[in-house]
């Protein structure tokens, strides 16, 4: 033990024992407490003083973040081009020690070749631990820490951030950390210049323009097979559709999908009524066209063609079915002719079918119209 | 009331209804204002405790629920009667639910010999004072129920905390009581405010001052000890901090009450905080004149009274208003420095608030009381009574004599005492010393 | 005399008092301890062997969740481990912003222990809202620095995460302003006050001979009398250019605890006060430009201390050459200050036993681990 050291000394903590205590720190602290509702009336916006309140009435006030403060890793996309940062190096995947970053590494359609892109990008934000080596570690400046802090939420399975719910544009950044982009700004920019070159069509935009992209790209492509479509319903009979005749199986089968979009017009539990004297040739047709319709739509309303996939071929219930979920596909997805112009574009497969799939989706185009009309 | 009555009555209408049937109909127009008023000053104190003592803390405190947060306790109320009751499995069942209502009741029955103003008293007993003080005692047994029903040992040992606590600071609380009855020579509550008329000497005591209402008892050294006396015994009986050793949360989770919830537990909350209400109100009536205060008595004796039959009834609501303005001023400052003190302190170990209740406060007291004899002697007593030696001294000489000779006795009481009282703390520590030498030694 | 039967109660893992998921299986005989068993584990998270499958630089932030009042001071042990171990430069003005947060680290626990204990022992959450307050402004400080008030992850092998922004400067210096004011009236709320010294005074001795047995550190040792702070007896990073004293306590009860936490926090800030006038003159940039992160160190084993406020926190690393440790060891204070606890408790009362457990300043993340 030394007593003495090299600077400063050891000091022993005088007790003031013998001192009378008859009271006066009971009035020493009641004193100190009265000074302080006192002084409670007044704001305490200083780093100075210890009187006052010092409250920030949440809701209403909110206190300025500083710019490094960190909550959840965000990916940054570029304004003007409308590309994202990301390169899927995979360097914020391998450093993050909860490990709660999943990458899928874009690859070229046509070569097969890596891109310089994330197709997916998911962040566990329930996992994560905020802090911050993801967006230290990330070479492009691509992954950011936001400042956005209330991500409270009953359903734990809504913290699983997809790329989509990551997207935050440069703009949004330089709002909140405007210091710290400027400092990395001039190499990111340039190095994502670098990876804009690399990448081939859409991949490497911003989730929410790819989506923009796609819809504009399917509904000029839409407008462009309406026509052929339109003449496919107006006469069934007419050169349009290839096979010389409808079989009556076929048409019942037609009759079914109609019915069935018909009633899905009004109300949910009306389908039962359609007929189910089908033959299992022509059930299989229609069911293959149904999936097909739903297929289409799958864009806009994902869930519905998927079931029909499960069902039996020879089941004609089956089939029924299937046409209700592509009528109700159809009518879901807001731009009904887009399914007329894909299932056109994949009639090659079955011609009969893509018939049947085509008059279909026609006649939920023109409810939807009709529909749209009424209301 | 009953004059009000009577007057509305009898006077007014001229029905000459017999006196029981006013004097029922008095007590129970006053009975159901004070079932609303109890339960309302709960509901209003605890707004009050929260809000001053987040601004000692330099926070805001509840503000959200209507202006200023005035609907929080209405808030709460809701919530609390929303709750689920539970009842332990290995509960006493019967007395489980019996106890907090026997909690409350004594505290009900207080309010029966409360002042509010003049001549508004809803019972005029010529025993106020051990009344209150007697009903007071009866809610330990509830607490012993209480928590001996709920068969919890941390509720068990709030309950016995409970009880040894209430129980042993009866005696300082009714001690230096007693030093003012001797005064004052009577028991009523009423005539205990009638004599604090005057302007800081009272006019029972030298009859030349005049009365301003400010002849209270904390003026005097006898008064200002009893005071402070019995302030704290009524911190303890009330379960304020620092003697809130029955519920200390960081000990005993919440002493007696743990294994109560929803409205049972409201109903403890409810009693403990009438009866800090009771106990700030009776304080300010001992020792601070309860309603009087400059103006009160003039307009009172303007008023309608059995004494002045022919005064004004606007004198009456004149009077009453400033007067329960005066009084409920007083008790909410009182309640004010309850919230303080429990802001400022921690809470002592039960041994040493014992210590402290039997070993300070009781002799202190008791000094207190020879010191209100010898008030009385040189300020009432005369040659027939044995003291010969002060006549021909004017009624303010003899005050001021008495006034002298009590502080000092006081005075040196206290700081003797608090030496005293310092050394057998240091000697106990000594031998929690020898005790942990013993144990070390083992170990 | 009354013949009397034993009583058991489980203080915790579910009470106010216990700072976190901690239990004290105590037996009394009225109201007086006669033996006290700590029982932890609840709040265990693996966290040692959490840290063999990360590398070295993924165990940092889980640093911070050791002692979640301290993380700089956490920051700091483990940095220098691995610093140790590689054989990394800390270039000066990266030390001096090292010892800056962690004796800030220091004020604002010994704020919030301060106001806990007083809570413990009754108060109605005054003294700790006047703790809170001055935490308050220091988080602030390290928000702006680190990103994160409480995880703060700032340290890195070599030096520290980001510089010091514009702003900090001028809001330290302001916080120095309020400092003593706030030191002051802490010790007048509780130096004097008649009621905490009836709490505090002969209250859970630990005499001297038992602590250095027990291997006790930080402000519990100091208290019992043994002026034993790693900053004097090891001087590590730049403390020994720093001018401070070492205060210590003579009896080693409740309030020598006290006492000594209240001078510490004035060391401190005697000791942020230098800092401050000798920053601008320290060499080199915040972080060594060389270190690298993901470091692989060669084969060996290192321990590495520092006086964080709670006491002596070590990492011992052992090395395999991998980029991940071989083995990962925390000597955590407020474990080795809580055992002794049964000895400090036996003989007082169920009130006092709180009180002593809150002296200790345990956070069970610590000792859990």
């Amino acid at each position: 033990m030394t007593t003495e050291t090299q600077h400063g000394s050891v000091i022993v903590m005088d007790r003031r024992r013998g001192k009378l205590r008859a009271g006066q720190g009971l009035l020493q602290g009641l004193r100190v407490v009265w000074d302080h509702w006192a002084g409670s009336f007044r704001k305490n916006d200083n780093f100075s003083k210890i009187h006052g309140t010092f409250t920030v009435e949440y809701p209403e006030e909110r206190l300025p973040m500083p710019q490094a403060y960190r909550n959840m890793p965000v990916l940054l996309f570029d304004d003007e081009s409308g590309h994202e940062l990301c390169t899927g190096c995979y360097q914020c995947q391998r450093i993050c020690p909860p490990q709660v970053i999943h990458i899928t590494q874009a690859k070229d359609p046509v070569t097969g070749k890596m891109v310089p892109a994330a197709t997916e990008f998911i962040i566990e934000y329930d996992a994560c631990m905020s802090c911050g080596f993801c967006a230290e570690v990330c070479p492009f400046d691509s992954i950011k820490m936001d400042h956005v802090y209330e991500l409270s939420t009953a359903n734990r399975a809504s913290l699983t951030m997809r790329k989509a719910q990551l997207n935050r544009s440069i703009s949004y950044y330089t709002g909140i950390a405007p210091g710290l982009w400027a400092e990395v700004q001039a190499g990111a920019m340039k190095k994502l210049q670098g990876s804009i070159k690399r990448r081939p069509d859409v991949i490497g935009l911003a989730a929410s323009l790819t989506e923009k992209i796609k819809a504009r790209r399917l509904e000029l492509a839409a407008a462009a097979a309406a026509a052929p479509a339109a003449a496919a319903v107006s006469a069934p009979a007419a050169p349009a559709a290839p096979a010389a005749k409808l079989t009556p199986e076929e048409k019942a089968a037609k009759l079914a999908a109609m019915k069935a979009a018909n009633a899905n017009k009004g109300a949910a539990p009306a389908p039962a009524e359609a007929p189910v004297a089908l033959s299992p040739a022509d059930a299989k047709a229609a069911k293959l066209a149904a999936i097909k319709a739903a297929n289409a739509n799958k864009g806009a309303a994902p869930a519905p063609a998927e079931a029909p996939v499960a069902l039996s071929p020879a089941d004609a219930k089956a089939a029924k079915l299937a046409a209700i979920k592509a009528a109700n596909a159809a009518k879901q997805a807001e731009a009904a002719p887009v399914s007329v112009e894909t299932a056109v574009a994949t009639a090659p497969l079955d011609a009969k079918a893509a018939r049947l799939a085509a008059i279909k989706a026609a006649n939920a185009a023109k409810l939807a119209a009709e529909q749209g009309n009424n209301e | 009331m009953q004059d009000v009555v009577n007057q509305v009555i009898n006077t007014s209408f001229g029905w000459g209804w017999p006196s029981w049937a006013i004097a029922l109909i008095g007590y129970l127009i006053v009975a159901a204002l004070l079932f609303g008023i109890a339960p309302f000053q709960m509901l209003f104190l605890t707004l009050y405790e929260r809000r001053a003592i987040a601004r000692m803390q330099d926070r805001i405190g509840p503000n959200r629920v209507g202006p200023e947060g005035m609907f929080q306790p209405l808030a709460d109320g809701v919530k609390i009667f929303t709750k689920e009751d539970i009842v332990p499995t290995a509960a006493d069942q019967w007395v489980h639910f019996i106890a907090p209502c026997v909690v409350v009741a004594p505290t009900m029955f207080m309010f029966a010999v409360l002042p509010w103003g003049p001549g508004m008293v809803p019972v005029d007993m010529n025993l106020g004072l051990l009344f209150f003080f007697a009903i007071s005692s009866v809610s330990a047994v509830g607490l012993m129920m209480a928590g001996w029903a709920s068969s919890n040992k941390f509720a068990l040992v709030g309950a016995m905390r409970a009880v040894a606590q209430m129980v042993s600071y009866e005696i300082p609380a009714v001690l230096s009581l007693l030093a003012i009855v001797l005064v004052t020579g009577s028991l009523s509550i009423v005539e205990l405010i009638n004599y604090q008329g005057g302007l800081f000497i009272s006019t029972r005591d030298v009859a030349s001052v005049p009365d301003w209402g400010l002849g209270w008892f904390i003026f005097s050294p006898v008064g200002f000890l009893a005071f402070i006396a019995f302030f704290i015994a009524a911190l303890a009986e009330g379960e304020r901090t620092p003697f809130d050793i029955p519920e200390a949360d960081s000990e005993i989770v919440a002493g007696y009450m743990t294994e109560y919830s929803g409205m049972k537990f409201g109903l403890f909350y409810l009693a403990q905080y009438v009866l800090n209400f009771l106990l700030c109100a009776i304080t300010s009536i001992i020792f601070f004149g309860g309603w009087q205060g400059p103006g009160v008595g003039w307009l009172y004796a303007q008023a309608i009274t059995p004494v002045n039959p022919q005064g004004g009834w606007v004198f009456n609501v004149l009077a009453g208003v400033l007067g329960v303005f005066y009084f409920l001023t007083k008790t909410y400052g009182f309640f004010f420095v309850m919230v303080w003190i429990r802001g400022a302190y921690a809470r002592l170990r039960i041994d040493q608030l014992m210590d402290f209740g039997w070993k300070f406060l009781i002799p202190l007291t008791l000094v207190n009381i020879f010191s209100a004899a010898i008030w009385v002697g040189l300020t009432k007593w005369g040659a027939a009574d044995g003291l010969a030696f002060v006549e021909g001294w004017s009624p303010l000489v003899r005050w001021a004599a008495a006034f002298g000779v009590t502080l000092a006795l006081n005075l040196g009481a206290y700081l003797f005492l608090a030496r005293i009282f310092a050394q057998s703390q240091d000697e106990r520590a000594r031998q929690d010393d020898d005790v942990l030498e013993q144990l070390t030694n083992v170990a | 005399m009354l013949k009397t039967e034993e009583l058991q109660i489980n203080i915790g893992p579910q009470h106010p008092s216990t700072h976190g998921v901690f239990r004290m299986l105590v037996t009394v005989d009225g109201e007086t301890v006669t033996d006290l068993k700590p029982v932890f584990g609840y709040l265990h998270r693996n966290h040692e062997q959490i840290a063999e499958v990360n590398t070295y630089l993924q165990n940092m932030p889980y640093t911070d969740r050791l002692d979640y009042f301290n993380a700089m001071a956490n920051n700091h042990a483990y940095a220098m481990a691995v610093e140790k171990l590689v054989g990394i430069e800390v270039p000066e003005r990266a030390e001096y912003i090292r010892v800056l947060m962690v004796e800030l680290t220091r004020i604002l626990n010994h704020a919030g222990a301060l106001g806990f204990l007083i809570n413990d022992m009754g108060a109605w959450q005054t003294q700790l809202a006047f703790g809170m307050r001055e935490r308050e402004k220091i988080l602030d400080l390290f928000e702006s620095v680190s990103g994160a008030r409480l995880m703060c992850n700032y340290f890195r092998f070599g030096g520290v995460a980001r510089d010091l922004t514009a702003d900090f400067m001028p809001r330290l210096k302001d916080l120095l302003v309020a400092m003593p004011a706030f030191i002051d009236e802490m010790e007048r709320l509780l130096r004097e006050n008649e009621i905490l010294l009836q709490r505090s005074e002969g209250i859970g001795i630990l005499p001297k001979d038992l602590a250095l047995a027990y291997s006790v550190t930080g402000p519990v040792l100091r208290g019992s009398g043994v002026a034993y702070d790693i900053r004097r007896a090891e001087p590590y990073s730049i403390y020994d250019r720093l001018d401070f004293d070492v205060p210590v306590g003579s009896v080693g009860d409740v309030y020598d605890r006290i006492l000594v936490r209240i001078e510490e926090m004035r060391q401190s800030k005697r000791i942020i006060e230098q800092v401050i006038a000798q920053l601008p003159d320290a060499q080199g940039g915040h972080i060594n430009p060389k270190a690298r992160q993901n470091v692989r160190p060669p084969v060996g084993d290192v321990y590495a201390r520092v006086e964080t406020p709670k006491g002596e926190l070590g990492f011992y690393l052992v090395s395999d050459g991998s980029s991940r440790p071989y083995r990962y060891k925390v000597r955590a204070p407020s474990f080795i200050n809580l055992t002794p606890l049964g000895d400090m408790c036996r003989g007082y009362k169920v009130a006092d036993m709180v009180v002593i457990l809150g002296s200790i300043d345990i956070v069970m993340g610590e000792v859990d681990r």
